[in-house]
């Protein structure tokens, strides 16, 4: 497969000659699910390893927010907590959002989506994934040398109170960050240059647009973290006072560069995001995306303005204030694109046929959650009202309407949507349903309280809040109402796992299409063969066109094989029973 | 193929903007007008820790942005989530759909889509302006302070210095009415002073002052936090501030300096027991310095005092002062960081005014 020609494959001649370039499967256990190349195999590997993280991280949360039904600290010393919130947050975000959204996702959906064999790198994207669990391991091991304690931003000087495990995470941080840059540098190639022939940028599917922004951001912004996580690992091990005050270091240096990366980073998360619901809601209500240039560009925009509001998270922090003004004006700007993109997709659903499946609604409680943390982050990129709300739960609640509403939202429409490509069968829909019930209720009644104990002066990361409990007494009854809230979303969480397992046997057989989408991982089996497409299909039009015919040619090969591809304009029994 | 090809799909056809477009929208309207009204003229003291009455000329600027963007916030809310159930009510699909019915096969609408660029866009640069003006008067608006106050940040607590005052304190008294600049930094790690009430936050960083400036209004005690993660007890780290009338504040500064002067000056250096002092050598300082005294090498955790008025090699004290009497006690005063370590002051050592003279005594009788 790596042999693939890429840089010609815009060219019919050589086109031809790829066609019937199909290698041999794999053959052996450990080439075909370990080592794999396939990105499919990649995928379901990043999935499964961030889905299990996911589970340790989400353990800790839930034992965070035990820990805040008493105000002194229910179950465990403020030690304790404080490496629960740092591993919590440190293992949400590296480990398991890029990993699920762009690891497991992109790498699935993105290659099948532009009609191609594979990514251009297949070699390195084994590398890129392997090096993933390696990172893991460190992580997690920094726990038996006490465990870092600062936060996931890790801000020195307090972090270099960290020791052996302060060096550890560091060294984690770095590791993953090179996972970051390679799939970034992997999926830019490959949607450059190994797109199917005649699909021009302007008939590429929403979620590949998507994908594209932010391999943008991984392979420009993973540096600056890289550089960052390395400088305070030589402290930690060299004591070369990088960040240390005390010896000429300085701490702004480390939040600057933390945050040159982590704001572009917050983007990472939310642009697959974006690309899910802008794949979903067209084929639930049976109408094309509303405005793709729009939101196709807009994608772009963002990633691009990306880079140029990191400091937006340091207003108190030591920043002079002329310097405040650009990064304030910034942020509000990055509002505009924001909001296109939203009404664009609340545009889409006018007119349309909208069937409530399990992804619909989960794309669409991403619409309003996601619309709430964007608001939320208005207020915080405002200098003057930052200067009273930085680093209470006012920001601990915007950023999980973010992450968590938008896209964890996000990334849990992918996968009822998607289960059926990858494993052949239908997700269990009823369950799935009650998921999504769960979670949503869930999500709200957690971190929507947040806000208002943020805005009345409940500092984040606090193990305990005697002293803000004793000022305003109906803190204790909100922070047990977040945390009853929060088991509906273990719930949901646990739920899904089953589901997952369960409908492996028992799911409806899915067949090629049974969502009548339009996109080309729709004209292949499900589970997709290994080389994905036997003839490299020939694009005539854009994914989102329900009343004409499907723009692809050359898949015959396909239709052969799978006589119910016919039904690829008709809805399924699925989709039909569950409208109504 | 042909099968595929052949089959005209069932395009939905929609009557002007949809049934019960417009009874929807107006419901949506007067929820934002409600919304807007309530953040414009409701009491939101629940919100914003007393908003209606503040006790800082802060809260007027930052309460009003605040509402400028709690109202079209809320509005762009309360529009996005009504249109989508709006819209999931009037476009859900029927089980009476034929089998490929599809929606109205819209791409765009280039009029609609101008529109919701630029209206965003002037939302945000009123706002833009507003931020602007509210941030120039909270950076810039106390051009002559009528106080200057000091914050030191430390794990866990809060420390305070005043013009004319020797020593700190660790309560902040501010008089009202006096535009007060607040210089703040950090003796160990990043911390962050932070009282709601006065809508003031400023992070301590160390090796970086950074200030805030502000005219406190009314009287009241207040809790200031830290609100940068500091370490482990970074939860209890919690302060008293207090508003008080210019009266007040000048009597508790005052009293703040006759204890300070109190504290910083030995009572006296006649009078000392070298058997006294011998007594307390063993019971205090043989924790860290070796008992009998030994010479200046042979250290336990700081020096051998046994030569420290009569060692050639070390001629002074590790102040770098001769070894007087008056330079002696003061070390005993104050505490001494220096290349060796840290000596800990009076206080923390526990001594009297008659123990220092006590111990001077011993240790310039010892040869």
């Amino acid at each position: 497969m790596h042999t693939e020609p890429s840089s010609t494959t815009h060219d019919t001649h050589a086109t031809e000659a790829t066609h019937a370039h199909i290698h041999p499967a794999p053959e052996g256990f450990v080439r075909k699910y370990v080592f794999s190349l396939d990105h499919k195999v990649i995928g379901f590997q990043y999935f499964f390893t961030g889905m299990l993280i996911m589970l340790i991280a989400g353990a800790f949360a839930i034992l965070m927010r035990t820990q805040l039904t008493s105000p002194t600290g229910a179950i465990m010393d403020h030690n304790t907590y404080n490496e629960m919130f740092t591993m919590h947050g440190t293992a949400m975000v590296w480990l398991v959002t890029i990993p699920l959204v762009t690891g497991a996702i992109g790498n699935f959906v993105m290659p099948l989506q532009i009609g191609a064999r594979d990514v251009a790198f297949p070699w390195l994207n084994m590398i890129s994934f392997w090096i993933f669990p390696v990172a893991a391991v460190i992580l997690f091991s920094s726990m038996l040398f006490g465990g870092p304690h600062a936060g996931w931003t890790e801000y020195p000087p307090i972090s270099l109170a960290d020791g052996t495990a302060g060096a550890l995470w560091c060294a984690a941080i770095f590791t993953i960050g090179i996972s970051s840059t390679l799939t970034g540098m992997n999926f830019m190639t490959t949607i450059i240059k190994m797109r199917a022939p005649g699909m021009t940028w302007t008939r590429m599917p929403l979620f590949v647009w998507a994908t594209f922004a932010t391999a943008l951001m991984n392979m420009f912004a993973t540096v600056a973290l890289s550089v960052a996580t390395g400088a305070l690992f030589l402290e930690h091990v060299f004591k070369i006072p990088w960040y240390d005050p005390s010896r000429g270091g300085s701490p702004v240096l480390f939040e600057h560069m933390f945050w040159f990366y982590s704001h572009p980073a917050v983007y990472i998360f939310i642009i697959p995001a974006f690309g899910i619901v802008s794949e979903i809601l067209p084929v639930f209500a049976r109408k094309p995306i509303f405005g793709y240039k729009m939101i196709a560009f807009s994608s772009m925009a963002i990633s691009l303005l990306a880079f140029t509001v990191w400091a937006h998270h340091m207003f108190p922090s030591g920043l002079a204030p002329w310097l405040q003004l650009p990064f304030m004006i910034l942020t509000y700007a990055i509002g505009i694109p924001t909001g296109i993109k939203m009404f664009s997709w609340i545009a889409t659903l006018w007119g349309g046929r909208i069937h409530f499946t399990s992804p619909m609604l989960y794309a669409m409680g991403f619409l309003i959650t996601f619309s709430f943390g964007g608001i939320t982050g208005i207020f915080l990129a405002s200098v003057p009202v930052d200067l009273h709300l930085h680093g209470t739960y006012f920001v601990v609640g915007h950023f999980h309407y973010v992450v968590a509403g938008g896209t964890f939202m996000g990334f849990l429409a992918s996968i009822p949507f998607w289960y059926p490509k990858a494993t052949g069968r239908m997700l269990d829909e009823r369950l799935s349903l009650l998921g999504f019930w769960l979670f949503f209720i869930g999500l709200n009644g957690t971190f929507f309280p947040m806000h208002w104990l943020g805005i009345e002066g409940m500092p984040r990361r606090y193990a305990s809040y005697t002293a803000f409990a004793a000022q305003n007494p109906d803190a204790v009854f909100w922070n047990r109402f977040e945390t009853a809230f929060a088991f509906f979303m273990a719930a949901s969480i646990a739920l899904l796992v089953f589901n997952l397992i369960w409908s492996l046997k028992h799911g409806k057989i899915a067949g090629i299409n049974p969502w009548g989408a339009r996109t080309l991982e729709w004209t292949i089996s499900s589970p997709p063969p290994y080389y994905n497409f036997k003839e490299i299909p020939i694009v005539s039009g854009g994914p989102y066109d329900f009343e004409k015919p499907l723009p692809y040619k050359n898949t015959d090969n396909e239709i052969e094989e799978f006589p119910e591809y016919g039904k690829v304009l008709m809805p399924t029994p699925v989709l039909a029973g569950s409208g109504a | 193929m042909a099968q595929r090809i052949a089959r005209a799909p069932n395009i939905v056809r929609v009557q002007g903007l949809g049934p019960g477009f417009w009874p929807a929208t107006t419901l949506l309207l007067l929820l934002c007008i409600a919304n807007s009204l309530y953040w414009l003229f409701g009491n939101i003291d629940w919100l914003l820790p007393s908003s209606s009455q503040p006790f800082s000329d802060r809260v007027y600027d930052i309460d009003g942005l605040f509402k400028f963007m709690a109202v079209f916030g809320g509005d762009i809310m309360i529009i996005v989530t009504g249109y989508v159930i709006y819209f999931c009510i009037a476009f859900r699909a029927r089980a009476s759909d034929p089998p490929d019915t599809v929606g109205v096969p819209i791409h765009d609408q280039p009029k609609l889509e101008f529109w919701w660029t630029v209206l965003p866009t002037i939302l945000l640069v009123i706002l833009t302006a507003l931020s602007i003006n509210v941030w120039h008067k909270i950076q810039f608006g106390v051009t002559s302070p009528g106080l200057t106050m000091e914050v030191v940040g430390h794990q866990f607590y809060f420390e305070y210095r005043y013009p004319g005052l020797k020593g700190t304190t660790t309560e902040a008294h501010l008089p009202i009415g006096v535009p007060v600049r607040i210089l703040i930094t950090s003796a160990d790690v990043i911390h962050q002073w932070w009282v709601p009430e006065l809508r003031l936050k400023m992070a301590a960083v160390p090796g970086l002052v950074q200030n805030l400036n502000f005219t406190p209004l009314r009287a009241g005690n207040f809790i200031v936090t830290c609100s940068e993660f500091c370490g482990v007890n970074h939860s209890q780290m919690q302060g008293k501030v207090v508003i008080e009338p210019v009266a007040a504040f000048n009597t508790w500064l005052d009293a703040q300096k006759t204890a300070a002067a109190a504290a910083s000056i030995p009572i006296k250096l006649s009078g000392g027991n070298v058997a006294a002092g011998q007594a307390k050598f063993h019971q205090i300082c043989s924790a860290c310095h070796h008992d009998p005294p030994t010479p200046f090498d042979q250290k336990l955790v700081g020096p051998g005092l046994l030569h420290i008025t009569d060692d050639p090699q070390h001629p002074t004290l590790v102040t770098g002062k001769p070894p007087t009497p008056q330079n002696i006690a003061w070390i005993l005063q104050n505490g001494f960081t220096g290349s060796i370590g840290t000596m800990p002051n009076r206080q923390a050592n526990g001594l009297s005014a008659q123990d220092i003279a006590n111990l001077v005594a011993y240790l310039t009788s010892l040869k």
